[in-house]
């Protein structure tokens, strides 16, 4: 009995979560639907690719914001976390050319990693709210960045043709980033799916008290998920200066809005311990096709801006709102079961 | 002899007195910058460039206290500094723009309000999108245009002089930190905040106004950022649609928890988010005079925004350990001092029966 109505209680949670994500799809269909009919040069190859490489670096970055979302937290400093890897990843490749990408791509991870790293630390043994937290080492990783650079620029002309190449190059006829954008969205969905301490992300996020009461390291899962976060945002950094070649002291700045907006609308909760992977991307590639429309039909820049913002009140109210449908409807089931096994046990 | 509980206790007690040690001491730092620092003039104007941001940390501390965060104040300012310069180039009189700010950024505090009041939606994701979203209305109103070239009887407020050396801009922070003390400490309003803020199913049950009292909350920094927005214009006498979007937002949030505000909601002070500003400007007048560049700057008060945090939290976990500690040992004592009277009663029951046979 008892087993029976934790199962159907479960299904029904999960079925919340298929029918959000449906629900991001309809809406990207629409979208998709909306400005292929008004847009010129929407429905093309090229737009496309330029959509699957803006769209690749949001979701790399948004796979570790949904694992810090997710333990009930948030990571603004993403941004610039993201500037200061794609400054120190060109500034290494302009200086020795022999290097190999993939130490580069390392390399930026690593110092991506330092800095969530150093989240961590504050959010999980600090005790600091998060959302300060992160407001405040954005602000001192954006320092870190000034610092380093002294206001000068990395141009193009001073990288390799190797890395310049990266970002035009096309496998399968899919842009390289979006590649990298793929094997880190199927790993992350994967150890979400499958690695226990991923799946603890969910407890923590979900009930932080019954998860330390349930033995699960609490503050070490914190830690993990803003690293992650921190060493996916590096390679963000890394990803944004194959893009865009030239770096300076301002890049990035803003990205994080970006990357929250995806991860909100993909309906991962912010109220922790709900939302998935697939959720993210869905909400990333919405973001930005609805962003690419607007450039197209030469939609002010300012409007984007507000959009972003929009759709975060929206997206958390939806889910609220559900949140509450559901709690609300879980409540009545069990009074019902309840009130049967009442019945029952009087019958006999 | 004093217990570590008590010690600690006094160290919250004494926040503000740390608070003034430091502003002492960054301005002897300042001064070794600049000798210019101590003329009167310059202390006294050092903080009018920051006016706004002290009255936008005075709308956050209520917020704060009541357990909730509103990091889109910046935003809000914004907005209605852009709104009154668009309808004031548009002919409307200057002052009736200026309440239609103040209208209008009460309107959007208001909307946070009932977003997260009444919808009970997280204040963090809430002011987050709106923090965006209220930026992307600025833009839209004004583009990327600038409107300056306000009539100086309105920008005195934020940018005139008494007698060429009182900043007007000062005293009408003082004259807002006083009622908005008086309104923290002294009203009915005032107290349910640190209600709501240490407990809100004790608030709700205790039949304090819960819904309304947090609607009105965040009408309240709405409110603020309008009258920021006044001030911010006076000073600066022109407006853009970026206006405040760099680390002023940091700087307003670090003004609020160094004051000694917890950053949960419970405690908090306005004398003590005072001191912080004042600290805060003075430290940014300084890094100017050392000729740090802005991101230095920020990361400075990034640093300081988190070293609070940590302050506040590890003096409250000693005081925890310190209060078992003091009730640990009073308790010890009771049972020791209960022992020895116990002994005492025991010796003269034994002492009675044998009468004075012993000696």
């Amino acid at each position: 009995m008892n087993t029976r109505r934790f199962v159907s209680a479960q299904a029904l949670a999960e079925a919340v979560v298929r029918l959000r994500e449906l629900g991001i799809f309809v809406a990207l269909a629409f979208t998709i639907l909306f400005f292929s009919v008004r847009a010129t040069n929407f429905m093309t190859a090229d737009n496309w690719r330029d959509i699957a490489t803006d769209v690749s670096m949001v979701v790399v970055v948004a796979v570790g914001q949904t694992m810090v979302v997710l333990t009930r937290n948030i990571d603004l400093s993403v941004g610039s976390i993201v500037g200061l890897t794609a400054y120190v990843s060109s500034n290494t490749l302009a200086d020795h050319h022999g290097l190999p990408i993939v130490v580069t791509a390392l390399i930026a991870m690593g110092i991506g990693a330092l800095c969530g790293l150093g989240n961590g630390l504050l959010v999980a043994v600090g005790k600091i709210p998060a959302i300060i937290a992160t407001l405040a080492t954005l602000a001192i990783y954006r320092g870190v960045l000034f610092e380093v650079t002294h206001g000068q620029n990395v141009f193009a002309s001073q990288l390799p043709q190797s890395f310049l190449d990266l970002a035009a190059k096309k496998p399968l006829g899919v842009p390289s980033l979006a590649w990298i954008a793929i094997g880190v969205a199927l790993v992350g969905a994967a150890l979400l799916r499958w690695a226990p301490w991923a799946r603890d992300f969910y407890a923590v996020g979900s009930n932080p008290d019954a998860a330390r009461l349930a033995g699960i390291p609490v503050a070490r899962r914190v830690m993990t998920a803003f690293v992650i976060s921190g060493a996916l945002a590096g390679l963000g950094g890394f990803m944004f200066a194959a893009r865009f070649a030239s770096v300076d002291a301002v890049a990035g700045r803003g990205f994080e809005l970006d990357v929250v907006t995806a991860v909100v609308i993909g309906g991962v909760n912010v109220f922790g311990g709900s939302g998935s992977v697939l959720g993210a991307v869905l909400g990333a590639l919405l973001v930005t096709t609805i962003q690419d429309g607007f450039t197209l039909m030469r939609v002010d820049e300012f409007w984007k801006i507000f959009f972003n913002g929009a759709a975060i009140v929206v997206a958390v109210t939806v889910d609220a709102l559900i949140t509450k449908r559901v709690q609300e409807a879980l409540r009545r089931r069990r009074r019902a079961e309840l009130l049967t096994a009442h019945e029952r046990a009087a019958e006999t | 002899m004093r217990t570590v509980g008590q010690l600690a206790w006094k160290a919250v007690a004494r926040w503000e007195m740390l608070l003034v040690l430091l502003i002492l001491a960054a301005g002897v730092w300042s001064w070794t910058l600049s000798s210019f620092f101590l003329r009167r003039a310059n202390l006294l104007d050092l903080a009018t460039p920051y006016v706004f941001l002290g009255l936008l940390a005075f709308g956050l501390t209520f917020v704060v206290i009541a357990g909730e965060i509103d990091i889109s104040v910046v935003s809000t300012m914004a907005v209605s500094a852009v709104c009154f310069a668009q309808l004031w180039d548009s002919g409307v009189n200057v002052w009736l723009a200026a309440a239609a700010a103040l209208a209008l950024a009460t309107g959007l505090g208001l909307v946070n309000g009932v977003l997260i009041g009444v919808l009970d939606l997280p204040s963090l994701a809430v002011t987050l999108g709106t923090l965006a979203a209220y930026r992307g209305l600025a833009y839209v109103v004004l583009g990327g245009d600038a409107i300056a070239g306000f009539p100086t009887h309105f920008t005195n407020i934020g940018g005139g002089y008494i007698s060429n050396e009182l900043p007007i801009a000062l005293l009408v922070m003082l004259a807002f930190a006083v009622a908005l003390g008086l309104l923290l400490h002294a009203t009915r309003f005032g107290r349910y905040l640190y209600v709501l803020g240490s407990n809100r199913e004790a608030a709700r049950f205790s039949g304090i106004p819960v819904m309304r009292t947090r609607v009105t909350v965040f009408a309240l920094s709405g409110f603020m950022a309008g009258v920021a927005a006044v001030v911010y214009l006076g000073f600066f006498g022109s407006i853009q649609a970026d206006a405040a979007s760099g680390s002023e937002l940091i700087d307003v949030v670090t003004a609020v928890v160094l004051g000694g505000v917890d950053i949960f909601g419970g405690s908090g002070s306005m004398l003590g988010v005072l001191l912080a500003f004042v600290l805060v400007a003075e430290l940014r007048n300084g890094m100017q005079l050392a000729n740090w560049s802005g991101a230095t700057q920020d990361m400075v008060i990034g640093g300081l925004l988190v070293g609070a945090i940590l302050a506040g939290n590890a003096v409250r976990a000693a005081q925890a350990r310190g209060w078992r500690l003091g009730m640990a040992g009073r308790r010890w004592k009771e049972v020791h001092h209960a022992e020895g009277q116990e002994e005492v009663s025991v010796r003269a029951t034994l002492k009675t029966p044998g009468g004075g046979s012993t000696r």
